[in-house]
């Protein structure tokens, strides 16, 4: 399996996942049922995470397909528009969604308005996902195209991706930026992370976990700013970061550490019946210091792949 | 690095009032994190210095991350006496001072980090 093979599989996870969840969430208003609508973000967020390898790998497989020569560059560039505009969309659904579970799981309700929102956020990427994904069926499949022939290559640096990576390579300043930005962002989520991990591991035993998951927005909020700038880096220079094994792990990682996020942010043993202004004294379980663990690890694992880029990789 | 900063983060941000319902002594556990994260960072700065002293010696940008990172350190001091002081009773246990001193803390800690990372491209 090669990494163009994996974006074919991986693919179909934002459009179908995504009638899923959007599934969840309607059947939720339908029946009025919060757990469905709860279930639903859930996934929406799970989807949001797993579409940044299926970007990821997309780009790779457009590497991999210009080494063969065999494929016309336009309709690739016009489906990585399209797949770009479809990932910043989801992102922000699954960004919505996530406030929206946790302020569920800290007052019991989400803020008024919240849950629509996210929801036709998830509508629109779905349209979007669904367009890119069209798009990108026809690089390889002239047959499903009705006029019978591919419409004749346009300006080829009509581009988005083409514009970002100008700026990536002529700005003297943006590209040192943004890394400042994306070390500073990642200091705010491992410390929130390791604060509200701790306190899983037995650490502030005193201090009710309402209090610490108040925390997590902070961590959100650095995750954010390195998501946009992990991203500028990526599509301003896809090359150096596609034929490097250690961004491949890292992505790996970051996956794992984005589901352990939402395990953080939903679990309910840490909230008593009284909820969250309770003092209810969590003490963790075997599965949840595990899920810890696993979270501090995989953070471990992000912050080391990425700082080993330029070393194992050669990104700079 | 991270280690280092984003606790002092998370701190810095309790005694802005970020979740001011938990006893500032609940934050004791920061500190050895804090030392953890300096100790590995002083270990493979001084690594990194000694592979080309010349060149970070004499540059003036160095000098700005050091300073800034002192700086940072030095905040991190009067944190601590005041969670280890703080008895856990009170909620309003927050000094304006202390506030003063967690914005500058917050402030010095991004530049450093800033001038740390920018050091990559300014000094070659």
């Amino acid at each position: 399996v090669n990494l163009a093979h994996l974006h074919l599989i991986l693919n179909h996870v934002p459009t179908v996942g995504s009638v899923a969840a959007l599934g969840l969430l309607i059947l939720g208003y339908a029946r009025r049922n919060e757990h469905l609508k709860h279930v639903g973000l859930e996934v929406l967020f799970v989807i949001a995470i797993l579409t940044l390898p299926v970007y990821v790998s997309g780009v790779a497989a457009h590497q991999e397909l210009r080494a063969l020569k065999q494929a016309a560059e336009d309709p690739i560039r016009v489906h990585q528009d399209a797949a770009l505009i479809g990932f910043t969309v989801m992102e922000f659904a699954g960004f919505v969604g996530w406030v929206a579970l946790w302020q569920w799981r800290r007052r019991g309700a989400a803020a008024q308005g919240l849950v629509p929102v996210a929801t036709i956020l998830l509508i629109v990427a779905l349209a979007v996902m669904g367009r890119a994904a069209n798009l990108g069926g026809e690089i390889r499949h002239p047959e499903i195209l009705a006029g019978g022939a591919a419409t004749p290559a346009g300006d080829p640096n009509r581009f988005m991706t083409y514009a970002i990576n100008q700026v990536a390579v002529y700005s003297t300043w943006v590209w040192p930026a943004a890394e400042a930005v994306h070390f500073i962002g990642l200091s705010l989520s491992l410390g929130v992370l390791i604060a509200v991990n701790l306190r899983i591991l037995g650490a502030m035993k005193r201090v009710p976990f309402a209090d610490v998951h108040r925390l997590l927005p902070w961590g959100m909020l650095g995750f954010g700013a390195n998501l946009v700038t992990g991203m500028f880096f990526f599509v301003g220079q896809p090359a150096q970061y596609t034929s490097s094994a250690p961004f491949y792990w890292k992505v790996a990682f970051l996956v794992i550490a984005g589901a352990n996020f939402l395990y953080l942010t939903v679990f309910t043993k840490a909230w008593g019946p009284e909820g969250a202004d309770g003092d209810h004294r969590f003490d963790a379980g075997l599965t949840d210091k595990s899920m810890a663990i696993l979270s501090l690890a995989s953070w471990l694992g992000v912050l080391y792949a990425g700082r080993m880029l330029p070393f194992l990789g050669k990104s700079f | 690095m991270a280690v280092l900063v984003g606790a002092s983060y998370v701190l810095d941000l309790r005694v802005l009032g970020i979740g001011r319902n938990v006893p500032l002594s609940e934050y004791r556990w920061v500190f050895p994190t804090l030392a953890i994260g300096l100790a590995v960072n002083i270990v493979t700065g001084i690594l990194l210095f000694i592979k080309d002293p010349t060149t970070w010696g004499t540059a003036i940008p160095f000098f700005v991350k050091m300073a800034l990172v002192i700086a940072s350190v030095a905040t991190l001091v009067p944190m601590r006496s005041l969670v280890n002081g703080n008895t856990g009773a009170g909620h309003a246990d927050v000094s304006s001072n202390m506030r003063l001193l967690a914005i500058a803390s917050i402030i010095v800690w991004t530049g450093a980090v800033t001038a740390g990372r920018l050091l990559a491209y300014l000094v070659v």
